[in-house]
């Protein structure tokens, strides 16, 4: 049985699974679907068509679910053991859902747009600020006051340094920096603590190396092609050169907003 | 009129002073206590073990004594104590310590934390000091007497803001601000975070003896004026036979150099910090003890 403070207020539609803890003053929308073993704090709101996944906690005056003001229901799908922080706002998509995965620390104050899509096990920390349809992808983590633009893609195992403004779209393992966003080495601390070798580490170094030199946008074209046309690539290097080759993901081609990308994740 | 005890929700263990001001959709945990005279305004939340002084005003929406943000949390009934007389502004947070890092967080007397503020486990703001809007605070950090952060400061793990120090706007603290000085950066870190002067305001604020204030000046001068390795210019200034507020500045600097990364702290990874040891209730001691790895 749900366990819901007699100073909640929850719709007589919504969904609650079993052991499902509400705080006083918690509002569940009538369309919410909230799984088991979820932990909604006081004063936290679900609305709009949400689902929460299993094991999910949402803190203190988060809103979860809202729409921007902008058409009216919008749809918003959280996975698993997802830990939503005070103040976190999470945006309805409207065209697309928005999606987030498993196992992801929101801290306080992240506001995530319209139609993004977050991966696994990523860190945003406090005051981090995800566009609509923004793409971050599994174990990403930024630090604070980071600002992801609306359409960008940030790779897998890429770290977003403080105050870092990310405009256009960021390779895998990547560390960056700066406003606007620059990538300034490899995310060797993550990769290590992720079981990575150090062979793969020092691979994508030396590429990184090679790759970006200096302040500029995109990447050293040369050796890009040099790169692409290795045979023996290391295969994390050969993500790497995959997400900077695509026309439509490479940061010498802006974000993919103007490509007209959805915020569809074709791994689901 | 609404009856008030429906719009509240205050558990019956809470320990609430009885001039103290609960507004409306305050919710008030069980091993929480406000003392006389604070007055919490609405949706405030009081969780975990947190200790509310006297004379203290907190805004709408502050949540107080949540649990860490911090992975290796055990989910202990680690503490935070604040003090008397600060004024939180509207959606400050403040956590409660870890086991790994001495299990208190404590925020001291007459502090000012404007909107949005966030004040990690394990940290410590002493007296007076005063944080603009959504200054961020990380794990461990400590803010001496006096010092100033203006608004979207956000200080690192570890790093100490040292007393009347000053942190400008949208500065990145990561390493240790001495005591007395203007640290800022500007133009998205193009001008980085550096030492970039002294902090007239809070010299005048610590209102020190002339004599002391000279010296003072003359230290800040000779340690931040030119790029030379401050190693020598510390030994210099020790060696010359400094006293007072500028021998104190220069132990702080030379502890920087020993941490790591210029944070004197990090020295206490894993470990309770010497505030925690010497801020923490007799009564809790023992517990802490137990808990500690």
């Amino acid at each position: 049985m749900p366990e819901i403070s007699r100073k909640a207020v929850v719709e007589k539609t919504a969904q609650l699974a079993d052991e499902v803890r509400v705080g006083p003053f918690a509002y569940i929308g009538p369309e919410a679907r909230i799984g088991p073993g979820c932990v909604i704090d006081a004063g936290a709101t679900v609305v709009g068509r949400t689902s929460l996944g299993a094991k999910c906690h949402v803190f203190p005056f988060a809103v979860i679910g809202a729409d921007a003001g902008q058409t009216g229901d919008g749809e918003c799908l959280i996975g698993q053991a997802n830990s939503i922080r005070e103040h976190v706002t999470i945006c309805a998509g409207a065209e697309t859902p928005t999606r987030i995965g498993d196992d992801n620390l929101i801290m306080i104050g992240c506001q995530i747009g319209r139609g993004a899509v977050i991966g696994n096990h990523c860190i945003l920390t406090n005051c981090t600020q995800i566009e609509g349809l923004a793409r971050i992808d599994d174990y990403v983590g930024t630090s604070a006051f980071t600002f992801v633009a609306a359409g960008a893609h940030v790779g897998s195992y890429t770290y977003i340094a403080g105050y870092a403004g990310v405009e256009t779209n960021v390779p895998p393992y990547a560390m960056v920096q700066g406003f606007p966003a620059r990538v300034r080495g490899v995310n060797s601390n993550k990769l290590r603590r992720c079981g990575f070798g150090d062979e793969d580490i020092r691979a994508l170094k030396e590429a990184f190396r090679d790759l970006f030199n200096g302040d500029a946008e995109g990447p050293d074209a040369r050796a890009l092609r040099r790169l692409e046309a290795d045979g023996s690539l290391n295969p994390h290097v050969r993500r790497v050169v995959e997400a900077l080759g695509d026309k439509e993901r490479s940061p010498s081609h802006g974000n993919s907003r103007l490509g007209g990308r959805t915020g569809e994740d074709p791994r689901r | 009129m609404i009856d008030l005890t429906v719009i509240r929700e205050i558990a019956p263990s809470a320990s609430v002073a009885g001039d103290a001001v609960i507004g409306p959709f305050c919710v008030i945990g069980p091993h929480a206590t406000v003392g006389p005279g604070s007055v919490l305004r609405r949706r405030v939340c009081l969780l975990g073990h947190a200790t509310v002084g006297s004379g203290n005003v907190i805004e709408e929406g502050c949540v107080l004594g949540a649990e860490p943000q911090d992975l290796k949390y055990g989910g202990g009934p680690t503490l935070l104590i604040i003090g008397h007389r600060n004024r939180l502004g509207p959606r400050v947070t403040v956590h409660i310590g870890t086991e790994s890092g001495g299990c208190l967080t404590r925020v001291g007397n007459d502090n000012v934390l404007m909107d949005g503020c966030h004040v990690a486990h394990d940290c410590y703001i002493e007296d007076h000091a005063r944080l603009g809007r959504n200054v961020l605070l990380a794990g461990h950090v400590l803010v001496q007497t006096g010092a100033v952060m203006c608004d979207l400061a956000g200080a690192h793990h570890f790093t100490t803001v040292g007393r009347y120090a000053r942190v400008g706007p949208r500065t990145p603290v990561r390493r240790d601000v001495p005591p007395f000085t203007d640290f800022y950066s500007q133009d998205h870190e193009r001008i980085p975070p550096a030492v970039r002067g002294v902090h007239e305001a809070g010299i005048s604020a610590a209102s020190l003896p002339a004599a002391e204030e000279m010296e003072l000046r003359k230290a800040l001068k000779e340690l931040f004026d030119d790029e030379s390795a401050l190693q020598t210019k510390i030994e210099q200034l020790v060696s010359m036979g400094v006293e007072g507020e500028a021998l104190a500045l220069c132990e702080f600097c030379q502890r920087s150099l020993q941490g790591v990364y210029g944070r004197y702290r990090e020295l206490f990874r894993g470990q309770p910090t010497p505030e925690a040891q010497k801020f923490m209730p007799p009564q809790e001691q023992a517990t802490i003890r137990r808990q500690a790895p």
